[in-house]
């Protein structure tokens, strides 16, 4: 097992290395084109050009390899193959990559894989050194790391962190995905400080997306707002929505990931959970 | 909830053909060439006078400037109009999946109207316009597509029991019982068949379709937790047929509860809009009336 803290220092000294790599090609490509005049005819200039060009294609070559052994880890993480999925994140870590790109992703597939795993704090400081860099082209990363750091948070009873990361996804365009998964982390954030009534603004449209969730989500969003209106009096709707819940989803599974949950469907023990 | 006015659908035949994938230029080979020209070039010219030594290089690195300048160039224009395209393929998904239907017809078609970028990005974009064809009941475009893309694209084991389902689906829609059977006969005889709520759920339909009660009920109790896991609140289509069994058995208590349940996930107008041969169950049994925060 990788240590998060290692990783990320690894993680930084690759970046350096790649930046100082690109920056020397770039000034053996302004010197070939520059210094001819000055070193006289032996100088051969178009040779030096096609030579930082091949090299340029070997580290091109070498990077994208590198990077292509962690593609098939979302896949691995999806279907709990967590050892190897390890592996494959490791070995791309590990690898020279010119590319800043190819090192970023393998960062985020890291943070998910310790999420999966359920270890929060690794998969929260992983999320944070991913977040804490220039992104460029991978600008798209920063809302699904986001959304796992406010996640990561949730669990570790960091409320004040996960408000901030929340609050830092409003600012953003997101896609359908990206919406739910912030819905749902929304409703848990404002179920965490007692909030029932903001969980309850809007209901029909939240119901609607819950709608959209895979089961497991939509589950226990609708036993969120369940919880909700139980909390607020709205009996009617909490009992529709706890039904809903435990048709989607299953109320001991919801119960026993979220046991402040218990209380919608009394007839459960927590002992037998 | 009624189905919005289906938009103006263009002849499928027409799309499949236009989205084609076009053969891209081969820009990186005449890129290498031209580089071992000049550097040739170069060469030859290496023995003569300083000052046409000078020229030619001159011009040769000038042509390497060149070159690897409208390779980059090239580059990036195509990463652009490939994120373009992935950026209207994602949108066209989420309007399916916010069942904006006509929105998504629109979308779908101008995308496949033109050469795709991608055989990956055609395939996406076909599968999302059959279900949208689907939405509109044009199964015989959904048959068209999901036989087109069948016989022509290689595929893993996921995505052909997708399509073979789609596919079979479609044929029992238009009553083609002979052929949908054979076509669920197929799908049983995959990998994993076991394990596929959509196959259940389709098996399911067919015996209540054709007045297998009983059969479908047993695949009902056998399969009801499958179907849950891997389609959520599409487990009321599968209450709803259970429902439509258990009329046709004469078992009213039953089948007003499975009624009550189907209509508990998903709305009586849009679950007897998936399966026309149950509406006749709205007017025997009681939907479950939903909370008032939730309608208006």
């Amino acid at each position: 097992m990788i240590s998060a803290q290692a990783t990320i220092s690894r993680f930084r000294r690759d970046l350096t290395i790649g930046a100082v790599v690109r920056g020397l090609l770039f000034l053996a490509v302004l010197g070939s084109l520059t210094l001819g005049p000055v070193l006289g005819p032996e100088f051969n200039g178009a040779l030096v050009l096609v030579a930082i060009g091949l090299l340029w294609m070997v580290l091109g070559y070498r990077s994208l390899k590198g990077s292509r052994l962690a593609a098939d880890s979302p896949v691995l993480i999806a279907s709990g193959r967590f050892d190897e999925a390890e592996t494959r994140i490791h070995a791309a870590l590990r690898s020279f990559s010119v590319f800043k790109a190819g090192k970023l992703l393998s960062l985020h597939q890291l943070a998910v894989l310790r999420h999966a795993q359920r270890r929060w704090q690794e998969s929260a400081l992983l999320s944070r050194a991913l977040l804490g860099q220039r992104l460029g082209a991978l600008r798209g990363l920063s809302k699904p790391s986001m959304l796992l750091l406010a996640d990561d948070l949730l669990h570790m009873g960091d409320l004040a962190g996960a408000h901030e990361s929340i609050s830092r996804l409003y600012q953003h365009r997101l896609s359908l995905a990206e919406a739910l998964a912030l819905q749902e982390l929304q409703l848990e954030y404002l179920a965490r400080i007692g909030a029932w009534d903001q969980m309850l603004g809007q209901t029909k449209s939240r119901v609607q997306l819950a709608e959209l969730m895979p089961p497991t989500h939509a589950a226990r969003t609708q036993a969120l707002l369940a919880l909700a209106a139980r909390k607020t009096g709205r009996e009617n709707l909490a009992q529709w929505l706890a039904r809903r819940a435990n048709l989607v989803g299953d109320a001991r599974a919801i119960v026993a990931e979220r046991p402040f949950l218990a209380e919608l469907w009394p007839e459960l023990k927590l002992g037998s959970i | 909830m009624d189905l919005p006015p289906p938009p103006m659908f263009a002849d499928v035949q027409s799309l499949l053909a236009t989205s084609q994938p076009r053969a891209r230029l081969p820009w990186m080979t005449y890129a290498l060439v031209a580089i071992a020209v000049s550097v040739l070039a170069t060469t030859l010219f290496g023995g003569r006078t300083a000052g046409q030594q000078q020229a030619a290089e001159a011009a040769s690195t000038f042509v390497m400037v060149l070159v690897l300048g409208s390779v980059f160039l090239a580059n990036s224009m195509q990463a652009r109009a490939l994120r373009t395209e992935h950026a209207r393929l994602e949108a066209a998904e989420e309007l399916v999946q916010l069942r904006r239907w006509p929105q998504a017809a629109m979308l779908l078609q101008s995308i496949l109207s033109r050469p795709a970028r991608s055989p990956q990005a055609r395939l996406q974009a076909l599968v999302c316009f059959a279900s949208v064809l689907s939405r509109f009941h044009r199964f015989d475009d959904v048959s068209t597509i999901t036989e087109h893309l069948l016989e022509t694209t290689p595929l893993e084991s996921a995505g052909v029991h997708a399509l073979r389902l789609a596919r079979a689906t479609a044929l029992l829609r238009q009553d083609r019982l002979f052929d949908a059977d054979r076509a669920i006969s197929e799908l049983r005889r995959m990998p994993d068949a076991a394990e596929s709520g959509g196959l259940a759920l389709l098996e399911l339909y067919r015996d209540v379709k054709t007045g297998h009660a009983a059969e479908g009920l047993e695949i009902f109790a056998a399969k009801k937790e499958l179907i849950r896991r891997q389609f959520g609140h599409r487990i009321a289509d599968a209450y709803l047929l259970a429902a439509s069994a258990y009329d046709r058995l004469q078992n009213t208590q039953a089948a007003s509860d499975a009624y009550r349940t189907a209509t508990l996930l998903a709305p009586a107008v849009e679950l007897h809009r998936r399966y026309p041969e149950t509406a006749g169950l709205a007017g025997k049994y009681a939907a479950e009336p939903a909370p008032a925060e939730v309608i208006g």
